[in-house]
């Protein structure tokens, strides 16, 4: 079906331009100064559509933080569950002493990397502040938070070129560019930082509230820049700016200017997104906890208060979780297969299966 | 010529849906979504494409042409390119919040198997 689709398209190779296209094409250079027909049907003529796909990308974005949102509320991305869990062994010093999950903290730090010094500070003195102070031909990328001074050098003399260039795809917005490619570039500026200087010289500067608010600024910058073509000119998206001269930096107007307020909006949002998913740690706070809720969900189902309790401690003290017993439901044997239809089935053979 | 195009956007369109449907690994299926998208993207911009077409950019146009003749001449279709960046936006927003779903299942269910997490349990 999609073969016979593009072929009756194939016919469109010789027919001429739709008049939707003529028009924003005749009309971009008289009535928007714009020598740059795409942006102007962008940010101009199809203005709405941009705006609805704008707050699409935020609707996107909120919901990427909200499904990564950690327990308790963070200031920076990564790393700031050392500190929630000190705070945690002062309220509740006998929470969480269990071996395995003491081991599994040990193991997840060690992969991270983490600054010790929330915790106490046992291999703080491995690590200089920046990375540039690290003896260079020292061992082992893998242990060091940042990357060698090859790849350093090469980010300072790359991040604030592109960062020029993200800005240059904006402001000259009357060649090819626009909002959306120049915040994806400063994404890459970001990015190229994080990787090459470790998260302790972004984090002043990549943190949640900090970006949000920036975010939630391009976003009103946006709407602003559009609801005031509709206060002052009587359509949506309509420019309400001096246009400046044919291939100067502000001849678009408000086509600039929603190009300016989408930088902000694509770079943040997406950096927001990338961060979100990249300092999504699993919590092991309440690991004992949630491993209870879900059994005890599994076991009300199938109304043995008993067995739901069994399970859950049969659980805690295997200090493995979820993914075995799953595992161990499917191999218990024929019959755990045969009831997999229900829920509370399942749960209650993995109970067998861990206790046995 | 064109024509490879499009062939080429079905096949990419087809192998997606192929992946989407075959893989058991939500990352996998994640990337199938993604060559779908990316097939959308070309059949976008191959269909704005006219024979002997230049792109739709005004600046410094070529000799003894002016940007109003250019504009009025055989060029590429512009709303088209505009429907491939807002397909390309969406895309990456799409993908940003399935990822992320994706990391969130496998912290929970410790695994990355579409199969082993069918039941609505937690």
């Amino acid at each position: 079906m999609v073969l016979t689709i593009g072929y009756l398209r194939l016919l469109r190779e010789h027919a001429g331009l739709p008049a939707v296209a003529r028009q924003a094409m005749e009309v971009a250079l008289p009535q928007w100064k714009l020598s740059e027909p795409v942006n102007e049907v962008v940010y101009g003529t199809r203005g709405f559509d941009t705006f609805g796909e704008t707050f699409l990308l935020l609707a996107a974005v909120i919901s990427v933080i909200l499904i990564t949102r950690p327990r308790e509320p963070r200031r920076g991305y990564f790393g700031e569950e050392a500190a929630g869990r000190r705070e945690r062994e002062e309220v509740d010093p006998h929470s969480g002493h269990d071996r395995d999950q003491e081991q599994a903290r040990e193991a997840e730090k060690e992969e991270a990397g983490e600054p010790d010094d929330a915790v106490g500070g046992v291999r703080s003195h491995r690590r200089p502040e920046t990375p540039d102070a690290e003896p260079v031909g020292s061992p082992a990328p893998e242990r060091a938070h940042a990357m060698s001074v090859v790849v350093r050098t090469a980010v300072r003399v790359a991040a604030p070129v592109l960062a020029i260039a993200g800005f240059y795809l904006v402001a000259w917005g009357y060649s090819p560019g626009g909002g959306f490619p120049g915040g994806a570039v400063m994404l890459g500026v970001a990015l190229l930082v994080y990787a090459g200087f470790g998260r302790q010289r972004i984090a002043p500067v990549i943190r949640p509230g900090l970006l949000e608010a920036i975010e939630m600024s391009g976003a009103g910058l946006i709407i602003a820049a559009e609801a005031l073509g509709l206060l002052l000119k009587g359509s949506f998206s309509a420019n309400w700016l001096h246009l400046a001269q044919t291939g100067t930096i502000l001849s678009g107007g408000v086509a600039q200017l929603f190009s300016f307020g989408e930088l902000i909006e694509v770079g943040t949002g997406l950096t927001i997104a990338v961060f979100a998913v990249l300092g999504m740690s699993h919590d092991w706070t309440p690991d004992d906890g949630e491993d209870q809720d879900d059994r005890g969900g599994g076991g009300s189902g199938s109304g043995s208060g008993s067995e739901s309790g069994s399970s859950s401690s049969s659980s805690s003290s295997s200090g493995s979780s979820s993914g075995t017993s799953s595992g161990s439901s499917s191999g218990s044997g024929p019959d755990s297969g045969s009831s997999s239809s229900s829920s509370s089935g399942s749960s209650s053979h993995s109970a067998s299966g861990s206790t046995a | 010529m064109i024509a490879v195009n499009y062939l080429g956007a079905a096949v990419l369109f087809c192998l997606g849906l192929y992946t989407v449907l075959t893989r058991r690994n939500l990352i996998k299926m994640v990337m199938g979504l993604s060559l779908m998208e990316s097939s959308t993207y070309l059949l976008f911009i191959s269909m704005a494409y006219r024979a002997r077409s230049t792109a739709p950019v005004l600046v410094n146009p070529p000799k003894g042409q002016s940007g109003t003749q250019l504009a009025a001449g055989n060029v590429a279709d512009p709303v088209l390119q505009n429907f491939c960046l807002t397909a390309i936006v969406i895309g990456v927003a799409v993908t940003a919040v399935f990822l992320s779903v994706v990391v969130r299942i496998a912290q929970h269910r410790r695994t990355l198997d579409a199969d082993e997490v069918r039941e609505l349990r937690g």
